[in-house]
């Protein structure tokens, strides 16, 4: 090649791979991922799965009416013994909230969450058992709008009978995604690995499991989401809202909005944002009347709030961020928190959270506080998110310092410094992230006397920004010497690698970090990191990512959405 | 592609542009403890490799992920590259080695690497690799040029070239604005416009100024900047940075400066971007057209900023000749009808002769007659050699109550 080049030709030519040629993968094609997620169901399962359907439908569903019952009274005797266990089995049975809200009421309430945990269905089977009518109302809770409040006086004071509503003020949701999904591994396994090699794992998982709650969660538990997003829909469709029930009147029940908010959790993990989108659609931010108690006085009598698990609001307020259009999120998320403040304050004032009634006790009254407070903290944070999408780093650290001055002790408000640091180091200001950490240092010290992972990953991060790569390096490697197994540290060691030059270490940190913990090794962005070093160093690297696939089929089931893309697998 | 390498040639060269890497978080998807799906997702997100502990909610990640694009380059930042040659035959590879430079629109630039240079041998499946940096200093078109060469089988030196080409833009829109004060300051006004693509932080903007004068930053306010804790600027967005240029002592005296231009300094920006991606610019010389003074300058040097209604208040004006002659001057002062300000003292008063150069201070004293901020008009000095008379129609202005 001569030295007057005409510039076109280098990179138009399919002979010179350009610089970008590593990086468009993962940018240009999430719709492949989509994509491979409609197409190709394999045939076994095509004609198995909706005979089981079918038959197991007709024997649960079969009464609509008794439905409640049926489910509940049948946890015990399903197939898998397993299935009555989750609940019980999981790590750590305190909310996921207490980690966010007031520390120090976490032991209190314990016994709280413990006793009520027997019923993680419950709501759902209100008729069972007498249930804790304050925690039931604290976590129900929630302000209708003027219009919707006009509807529920209406239903609450008509005769028996004879309310109807308009269809205006009807929630009328329906199932859009129609195709059954398949295993998005194991697809990707058959086409690269073979049949024999991939072997039958989702399909026969998604048999073993009963046709109902328990057998949902132990789907979502063994990670196969996507035959878990099949089993919503089969029960969705059993509670009258199934495809071609959108835009239909249909009767809600605290069970089948539970449904929802499974399905809709699982499509968001998978990132199936498409038909997601269409079905929360029809949902909008669950300020239809239909979406009270109220508004079914024979079946609930005047019992307040929302049939909407909070989760689910939440969600739906998130989902324009996850597409895009975070603006429209941050719109919603702000409404929301409006209506936690209006009730916060009526808790504080001694009432109940809509305001029409006097709490019973203090103990009540601190518990639904510090149930709110958390909520209210955990739509902060998801604000924030918003926020960070739309690049708006002054919006997230004003509301992440507000956040600060809210917490009570030294150790929550360490982890909010050091998030204060990391917001910093997104916008590239490095000078307050340093001022920043110096601060989350100062509250840590009140907590523990040396420095420990979560500040020298901080120091590291820091560093890195100031392009000061060998002192990142010995930060992330202090870093490793207290936590060994800390899959994220040996990540950021590997790319601490890349930038000083030394791509090879690089690619080992990071082949030792899975081998050591394949479940948690086995991460999207770190099979990113692994496979784009796989790719700057060699041109023969397929071996390579068809190993990982191996590992993946071996360690994993169902849980990362875009096998192809993390692998960058042409 | 791949297989026609590995036929041509038997080492492959692989090359990464360096930009700072991303924080990464997990799809952060949480239900209550009480929900159908219980704890199982928030164990999810809590055990996720991606996920900070006891901040899973937050995305504010710690999780480096490596640049998955070539990204954008601005005008002043450093472009970072990573080139790789790999042994891709099962034996090795004498006397491999790697020069890279880059071609701009108007050089070329040899870009200096730490090792590769020298020719090494490649054990089977071994890389050669090298880190280059190199700070962008031209707008347009760039090509990266690699040359590897090494010894073939055939024990001759076999070499191939590869290009890689990107467009270097253009990260700020700098306008400068220019107030002459009658004192000989200078204000500027400089608006920096963000064009890149996403936000920015200032992390310094400050203007190194010439030899003749002294600047003070007027963007602070007891201390804190205008702009609030961070000068963090959106895309398209732009803000303004006021400076105050005072002529230096020596050049305040040479009160008729030479030439219409004069030189200000320079505006050095050194801002920040995603992960503290550094970049740095330098205006060229800003000029600023030197005011057209008269022969004659006539400045206030002291006056009450508020004054009360009905009481004369004095105030003392500077009256400099900057002609090349000696100039007999005579004080006019008039009260025009709709003044609210009445002159008192006498007018038509010889102010004597006034030396090249000097300058000489003068004390009026008014009437304020009605209330509200007045203008402090209606002084005249007449040239009595050419005949000629300066008015000062807007001297100053007091506020009167």
């Amino acid at each position: 090649m001569d030295n007057k080049p005409s510039l076109s030709q280098y990179f138009g030519g399919s002979e010179i791979p350009p610089a970008s040629q590593f990086f468009d993968e993962i940018g240009t094609s999430p719709s492949d991922m989509i994509q491979s997620v409609y197409l190709g169901e394999s045939e076994g399962s095509r004609t198995t799965a909706p005979s089981v359907f079918t038959s197991s439908t007709s024997a649960t569903f079969s009464q609509p009416s008794a439905l409640d019952e049926v489910t509940f009274s049948n946890v015990v005797p399903t197939v898998s013994g397993t299935t009555s266990l989750p609940a019980t089995s999981l790590p750590d049975p305190s909310t996921f909230f207490d980690t966010i809200g007031p520390e120090p009421t976490i032991g209190l309430t314990k016994p709280v969450t413990t006793t009520a945990l027997t019923d993680a269905i419950d709501g759902l089977s209100i008729k069972n058992q007498p249930v804790d009518k304050d925690a039931e109302r604290r976590r129900d809770a929630w302000i209708p709008n003027e219009e919707a409040k006009k509807t529920l006086m209406k239903a609450q004071s008509s005769p028996k009978g004879s309310f109807f509503p308009e269809r205006e003020v009807l929630t009328m949701p329906g199932l859009v995604l129609e195709e059954e999904l398949a295993d998005a591994l194991q697809e990707v396994a058959v086409k690269y690995l073979g049949v024999s090699c991939a072997g039958s794992r989702g399909v026969v998982r998604a048999d073993h499991v009963t046709r109902d709650e328990p057998g949902l969660r132990e789907l979502i538990r063994t990670g196969y989401f996507r035959a878990a997003v099949n089993l919503t829909a089969v029960l969705i469709s059993a509670a009258g809202q199934g495809v071609g029930r959108m835009h239909r009147p249909t009767k809600h029940t605290p069970r089948s909005l539970q449904l929802w908010l499974t399905r809709f959790s699982l499509m968001l993990r998978i990132k199936l944002h498409e038909p997601l989108i269409r079905e929360a659609e029809q949902f909008g931010d669950c300020t239809k009347p239909d979406m009270f108690y109220q508004f079914y006085p024979e079946s609930y009598e005047n019992r307040p709030g929302s049939l909407v698990p909070f989760s689910l609001r939440l969600l739906l307020a998130e989902i324009p961020g996850h597409v895009g259009k975070p603006d429209e999120s941050m719109d919603r998320l702000y409404a929301m928190l409006d209506v936690i403040q209006q009730m916060l304050s009526n808790l504080r004032d001694g009432k109940t959270e809509d305001g029409s009634g006097l709490l019973s006790s203090e103990q009540d009254k601190a518990e639904s506080i510090r149930l709110w407070t958390g909520r209210e903290t955990r739509v902060y944070h998801s604000i924030v998110n918003c926020a960070i999408a739309l690049k708006d780093y002054r919006h997230a650290s004003n509301v992440l310092s507000s956040l600060e001055q809210a917490c009570s002790t030294a150790g929550q408000k360490r982890a909010v410094c050091s998030a204060l640091c990391r917001l910093a180091l997104l916008a590239g200001h490095v000078t307050a992230a340093r001022a920043h950490c110096r601060r989350a240092t100062e509250n840590r010290t009140h907590v523990c006397p040396t420095p420990d992972v979560r500040e020298y990953v901080d120091l590291g991060l820091v560093a890195m920004a100031q392009g000061k790569y060998e002192d990142a390096y010995n930060d992330f490697v202090r870093a490793a010497d207290q936590e060994p197994t800390n899959i994220m540290v040996a990540n950021n060691i590997s790319v601490c690698l890349l930038y000083m030059g030394r791509l090879k270490e690089a690619i080992s940190v990071l082949q030792k970090a899975i081998k050591s913990d394949p479940e948690r090794g086995l991460n999207e962005s770190l099979l990113v990191n692994l496979c784009t070093l796989y790719e700057l160093e060699s041109s023969k690297t397929n071996e390579k990512k068809l190993n990982l696939l191996r590992m993946l089929c071996k360690y994993k089931s169902d849980t990362i959405p875009n096998v192809l893309e993390c692998l960058k697998l042409a | 592609m791949d297989s026609k390498e590995a036929v041509e040639h038997l080492v492959a060269l692989k090359v990464m542009r360096l930009t700072k890497p991303a924080l990464v978080s997990p799809n952060i998807v949480t239900c209550d403890s009480k929900d159908l799906p219980g704890n199982i997702l928030n164990n999810y997100l809590k055990d996720d490799a991606t996920a900070v502990s006891q901040m899973e909610t937050l995305a504010a990640g710690q999780f480096l992920l490596l640049p998955q694009s070539f990204g954008n380059i601005y005008l002043g930042e450093t472009f970072s590259c990573y080139v790789c040659v790999h042994n891709e035959t099962n034996q090795p590879v004498q006397s491999v080695s790697i020069i890279t430079s880059l071609q701009t629109n108007s050089q070329r630039i040899e870009l200096t690497a730490q090792e590769g240079t020298t020719p090494t041998m490649l054990d089977v499946d071994e890389t050669l690799s090298d880190v280059i940096h190199h700070e962008v200093k031209d707008l347009g078109t760039h090509i990266l040029v690699c040359e590897v060469s090494y010894m073939s089988n055939y024990n001759t030196l076999a070499s191939f070239r590869k290009f890689f080409k990107f467009e270097v833009m253009k990260p700020l829109d700098v306008k400068t604005k220019f107030y002459n004060a009658e004192s000989g300051d200078i204000y500027l006004e400089a608006q920096v416009h963000n064009i890149t693509s996403g936000p920015i932080i200032f992390e310094q903007v400050s203007l190194e100024s010439s030899q003749q004068f002294t600047v003070s930053s007027l963007n602070e306010v007891n201390g804190e900047s205008v702009f609030g804790e961070v000068t963090l600027l959106q895309p398209q967005e732009s803000c303004q940075f006021l400076y105050w240029l005072k002529p230096k002592e020596n050049m305040a005296k040479e009160v008729k400066p030479h030439g219409p231009m004069r030189n200000i300094g320079k505006l050095d920006i050194v801002w920040r971007s995603n992960l503290g991606e550094k970049g740095r610019l330098q205006t060229s010389q800003l000029e600023a057209m030197a005011l057209d003074h008269d022969d004659l300058r006539l400045t206030v040097e002291q006056i009450p900023s508020k004054v009360c209604a009905d009481e004369a208040f004095t105030f003392k004006c500077k009256v400099v000749n900057s002609s090349e002659r000696t100039l007999d001057l005579i004080l006019k002062l008039r009260s025009p009808q709709d003044s609210s300000l009445l002159w008192c003292g006498i007018s038509n008063r010889k102010l004597g002769p006034l030396e090249p150069g000097k300058t000489t201070f003068i004390n009026l004293t008014a009437l304020p007659i009605n209330t509200g901020l007045q203008k402090v008009t209606g002084v005249s000095l007449v040239d009595l050699f050419l005949k000629r008379t300066y008015d000062y129609d807007h001297l100053a202005s007091v506020y009167v109550y």
